[in-house]
Formats: C-alpha cells, structure tokens, sequence
C-alpha cells in the first residue's frame, strides 16, 4: 500500500534534521539551513510542517534545497508563539523534524521570460523558484516590496542570479518609492513576460493578478492559510466556493483558477472555521 | 445484467452505499459539494458543537504507514455559523446531507440535531465516539444509559433518521448499540477512531500535542470489520448498519457488507488516494457483486453470517 498526496509518493513520519545554519538578516526575520537525515524531492512553491516538540508545528515554505548537501533553507518571520520560540531559542545544531514536501508548487517553465514579485517575507519560496527557472533555461526579473529601508533583506540573493532585479520601499528608504504594482505599472512592462510569480500579502497579490489578466499575462500566486492537518483532510485552510484545500490544491494556484474563488483577496478561516475578512495589513 | 446500486437507508435513498465519513473534508459545504461531485452516495458533516471550537494546536495529525493518528479536538465553527454551510449545501446537493452533532448533554444533542435539521440536513449523526475530546464523544458514548438518554432526546426533537456513530473504544459495542437502538436510533454507524499514541524517540515527547488521538485507516480495518460484525448478529437487518474504518478498496468495503454493513464511511483513503477514491472504490464493489450474481449492493449485506 502507498500514500500519495497529489499523485507523488510522500515520506511518513517526522524526517529529522540539524539546524545547520542561522542568520537573522533583519530583525524580524530568521533564515534558517537544515541538514537533513534523508534526501527531499521537493518542487518550488511546495512547504514543508516543522515540528517543535512542545512549541507547535507550523507550515513554511522551502526557500531553498541543495540536493548534493541535503540543506533546506528556511525563511521564517516572527509572527506569533512558534515563530518567536524558533527565533529565541533555536541554535545550530539542534535537532527539528519535518514533515512534507506538501502541496502543487510553481510550474518551472523552460526558455521563457518570467517575472517574480514578492512583497516582504512573501519572497521565501522565491530562491528556489528562481534556481530551477534557470536550470530551465529561462530568463527572470524580480520584483522585490518592502515597507521600508531596514525591513529589506535577501536581496543579493537574487541580484546575482536574476536578469534584472527592482527593489521598492513604501516610502523610498531603499530602492524605488512605492509599491511592487507601482514597479509593474510604472517600471516594467508587464507585456513582455511570459508568465508573472507572485507572493506576498493577498490584497497585494490581488491586484497583480488582475493586472496579469488584464494584459493575458499568465500568473500564478501562492496563498496562506491557517493550516492545521496541512495533507487535505480537515479542511481548515478551503477555498470557497471551490472547495479548493490550499494545502493540497495549492498553495500555489493558477489566476485562470483564482479568477473563480470569491475568497481570494477577500476573507480566510480563523482557527475555528469561521469566515473573516481578511485584515487590512 | 445491470448491478442496481441504491441503497435505503431508514428513509434515506443513496445513489450508491459510499458515504463521506465525519471530519474528513466536511468543513465546509464547498467541500461536501466537491465529495458529491466526485461520486459519493451521502455526505456527512464535520462534527458540529454548540459552540466554536479552536481545537487542540499542532501538531494534530501524523501519517503512519498504516493510517493516520489525528486529535483534530473537533475543531468547527459552531452550530450558529455553520447553519449556513448547512443551507447552502443543502441548496447546491442532490445527495442526503447528513449533519454530525456532537456535545455532552442529551438536551444539548437534542437542540443541536434540531438546528441541522432545520438548516437543511436530510439525517443527524450523533458522535457519541470522539475518542479525544474530554466531556464530549466517547466520553459520553461508552455508558449506554446516557447514549440511550441522547437518541431518546434527540428523536423527541427531529423528524429525520438519526444515526448513532459508535466506538471501538468500548468493552462491548453491541450493548452501546443495543441502548442506543432502545433510544430509538434508526441507523448505526461503526466505527470511530481508536484511541491511540505515537512517541517520537528522539524528543521523547508524544507528538499530538494532546498526546492521545484517534487512529484510521488500514490498521483499524479489521476492529471495524469485527465491530459491524458484532452488531450485525445482534440486531440483524431490523437497523441498518454503515461500516466505517479503512476503507481503502473495494475489497475492504465489500468485506464491511458482507459483515453487516449496508453502506461504507470513506475517510482516510481520500487522503490516501484523493477525491477519486469514491469512483475506483464503487467500480470494484459493483464488478464484484456482479461477478457474484447478485442484482443489488445490497443484497450482499451480512452474507458472511450465512456462511459461518
Ligand atoms: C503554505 C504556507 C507557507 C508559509 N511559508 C512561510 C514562510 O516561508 N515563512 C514564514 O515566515 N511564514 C510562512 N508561512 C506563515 C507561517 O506558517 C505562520 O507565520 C506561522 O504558522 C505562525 O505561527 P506562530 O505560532 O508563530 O503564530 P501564531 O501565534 O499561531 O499566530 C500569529 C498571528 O497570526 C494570526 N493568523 C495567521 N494566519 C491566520 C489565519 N489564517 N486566520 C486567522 N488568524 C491568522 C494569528 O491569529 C495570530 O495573530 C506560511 C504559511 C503557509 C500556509
Ligand atoms: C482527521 C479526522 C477527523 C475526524 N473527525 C471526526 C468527527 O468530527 N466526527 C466523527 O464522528 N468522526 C470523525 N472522524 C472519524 C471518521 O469519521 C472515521 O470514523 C474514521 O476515520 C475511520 O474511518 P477511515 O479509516 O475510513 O478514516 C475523523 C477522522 C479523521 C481521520
Ligand atoms: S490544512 Fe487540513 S485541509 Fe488543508
């Protein structure tokens, strides 16, 4: 007998590894590199659940794989009760287990032109994505949005792999001034990709996909859920009127399918089940 | 020669005997929408108390090679939220709607039951099994005189079938089943999950973080089999049984019909295989009542006490 998730064979148990490295770029955020016990196969867009015995478990996005070391890289904001234990408390070389690779990614297109657009920690899957589009043999500009100087990071992780790289800050501290649909509208020109990436907060994502389908671009956004069994069964993280599980269905979706989910940019569970607007910032 | 499919369930009438089993996609009516659109024969709602409930925190489930642990802690909304999930499915569904309630006190049930019926449900499941929820499931469906109080109270409130949803956790689930038959239950369902533990070596810490939860899947399938069996001798075809527990195949479900069960719960195999897993699972079951002669799934309901 063999359990799938999404048609791929999936691990069962914990896969365990040590913290291998640390770095808090800023503040608020926490990079992360693990070693893994055993070999991951994952896709880019896919997350992963770290358990923290005693802390919780919580679902993360790979930011990062090398499959000749074995390292996972980890882009963790402190948010809430497990992030800030992980933050304070986690040093290298203690051990932490995983479950997944979990969920459908981004498409890795070949010898296309994409364009990446991340707002804030919404860059964390984006590393990966950016690696394998190369591989791929295509070409990719990136988009990076902050609120501010001192909550930028991460940038010359794509300045040396992108063709062109735009940062912009909400209040020009660094880089351009204004949002990354500012950047879309007023810098680029959106008609030139073949495809458009995007992750970050989901008003903002909203509009950068209605921009691609407004210019036929194809796009494809990874959304956030509170997530609880994170493999599809207890349906805290659906989409409505779909029935959509971003868990499992996602977290990656197409705008083509976006288009058809009222939820999108609108409202997501609490921990309940209830429906909730979703909040402003 | 066509195989007829249907199944009569006290008053309810099934396209086919799959039924989505409590708690697995059932959130929400997208979700069950999404269940019936794949093939089920009936819905059934994730467990719905009186008040909203967070649930336990992660981690509450873990895979196993042969099953999955979960304390989920009965996670939902509330029954005030979820009469609209109710009404909306009810709209959108040309399957029965079944709601399971679940709570502590037999006036609790009662009024739950009535609030789903009202909404739109076609039938009320009565958890009274939850193997991880102090005060509420199995706390309350191990001591057959409150179980028989419950169906009692919860039939004096509704017109629907009510549906009594058993543990495996019990000394003897015939004598659970027999109160709550002398409540006036008008289907029995078995099984729940059974209450189990996983330890990771390495944190030496349980992984649930409430510890214990409740184990599905391949591992039960035979407790479920023995269950329904059990039930079936005891109360033959006087109250129709569905088998819940592993189903993974056709085979698993045509054994949980032959034991007693005139229709099948399908929980952990649409983790296993996803939403497809109702229309391979049908296929087989109706290949083999062909193959055996039979016209109807449900002629083959109890057969093997026949042949033992
Ligand atoms: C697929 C996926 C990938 C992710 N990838 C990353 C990543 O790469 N990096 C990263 O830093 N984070 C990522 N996240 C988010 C991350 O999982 C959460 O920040 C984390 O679970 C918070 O845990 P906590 O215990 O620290 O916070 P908690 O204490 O649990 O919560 C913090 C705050 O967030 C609120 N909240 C968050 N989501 C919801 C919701 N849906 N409904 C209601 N309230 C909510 C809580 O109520 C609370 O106020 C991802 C989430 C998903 C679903
Ligand atoms: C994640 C999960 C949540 C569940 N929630 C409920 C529930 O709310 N109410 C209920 O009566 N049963 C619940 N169950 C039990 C199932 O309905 C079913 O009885 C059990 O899983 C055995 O069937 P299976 O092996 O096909 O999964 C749950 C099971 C799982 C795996
Ligand atoms: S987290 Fe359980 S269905 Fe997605």
């Amino acid at each position: 007998m063999r359990f799938c998730v999404s048609s791929q064979v999936v691990r069962l148990a914990y896969i365990k590894g040590r913290v291998h490295g640390l770095n808090k770029p800023i503040e608020r955020v926490l990079w992360c590199q693990i070693k893994l016990d055993e070999p991951l196969k994952p896709e880019p867009g896919q997350f992963v659940m770290l358990w923290i015995p005693g802390q919780g478990e919580i679902p993360l996005s790979i930011s990062d794989y090398s499959v000749d070391e074995g390292i996972l890289e980890l882009v963790i904001a402190k948010v809430g009760k497990v992030t800030t234990y992980i933050h304070e408390r986690l040093k290298e070389g203690d051990l932490v287990a995983l479950r997944g690779p979990y969920g459908r990614g981004f498409s890795v297109v070949r010898e296309s032109t994409c364009l990446i657009v991340a707002g804030g920690c919404g860059l964390a899957p984006f590393p990966f994505l950016v690696r394998k589009l190369l591989e791929a043999r295509s070409s990719v500009d990136v988009i990076l949005g902050f609120k501010t100087a001192s909550e930028v990071f991460h940038v010359a992780k794509f300045v040396h792999l992108a063709r062109r790289t735009f940062v912009a800050t909400d209040d020009g501290s660094y880089g351009l001034k204004g949002t990354v649909v500012d950047v879309i509208k007023d810098v680029v020109d959106i008609k030139g990709y073949d495809i458009v990436y995007v992750c970050g907060k989901e008003k903002m994502m909203k509009a950068v996909v209605d921009l691609c389908r407004e210019h036929n671009v194809r796009c494809e956004a990874s959304l956030e859920r509170y997530m609880k069994c994170g493999i599809g069964i207890c349906g805290a993280c659906v989409l409505d009127p779909l029935g959509l599980r971003v868990c499992r269905d996602g977290p990656v979706f197409s705008s083509t399918i976006l288009a058809l989910i009222e939820d999108f940019g609108q409202s997501w569970r609490d921990h309940c089940g209830r429906k909730i607007p979703i909040p402003e910032s | 020669m066509s195989v007829h499919t249907e199944v009569a369930l006290a008053g309810l009438r099934l396209r086919n005997p799959l039924i989505l089993a409590s708690g697995i996609l059932g959130s929400t009516a997208s979700l069950l929408v999404r269940a019936g659109s794949a093939g089920a024969g009936a819905v059934t709602t994730k467990s719905i108390t009186k008040e909203p409930r967070s649930g336990f925190e992660n981690p509450v489930i873990y895979e196993l090679e042969y099953g999955l642990l979960n304390a989920i802690g009965l996670a939902n909304p509330g029954m005030d939220f979820f009469k609209k999930e109710l009404k909306r499915a009810k709209q959108l569904l040309r399957i029965p709607l079944i709601a399971s309630v679940a709570g502590s006190r037999p006036e609790e049930y009662a009024d739950l039951a009535a609030r789903a019926e009202e909404a739109g449900a076609d039938a009320v499941e009565l958890n009274l099994s939850c193997p991880h929820v102090k005060g509420m499931g199995l706390d309350v469906g191990h001591d057959p005189k409150l179980v028989r109080e419950i169906v009692e109270a919860v039939k004096g409130s509704v017109n629907c079938p009510v549906l009594a949803k058993l543990s495996p956790n019990v000394t003897n689930i015939v004598e659970v089943g027999k109160a709550a038959i002398d409540g006036g239950a008008d289907v029995l369902v078995a099984i729940n999950t059974v209450r189990a533990m996983v330890i990771d070596v390495d944190s030496k810490k349980p992984v649930l973080s409430n510890k214990y939860g409740g184990l599905s899947g391949p591992a039960i399938h035979p407790i479920a089999v023995r269950c329904v069996y059990e039930l079936y001798e005891a109360v033959g075809d006087t109250v129709p049984i569905i088998g819940v527990g592993g189903v993974m195949d056709w085979r698993d479900a045509v054994e949980l019909m032959l034991a007693g069960a005139r229709a099948v719960g399908i929980g952990t195999a649409l983790y296993t295989y996803g939403l497809k897993a109702f229309k391979v699972i049908l296929k087989g079951i109706v290949n083999y009542v062909k193959e055996q002669g039979f016209r109807n799934l449900m002629d083959i309901t109890g057969l093997a006490h026949k042949y033992s």
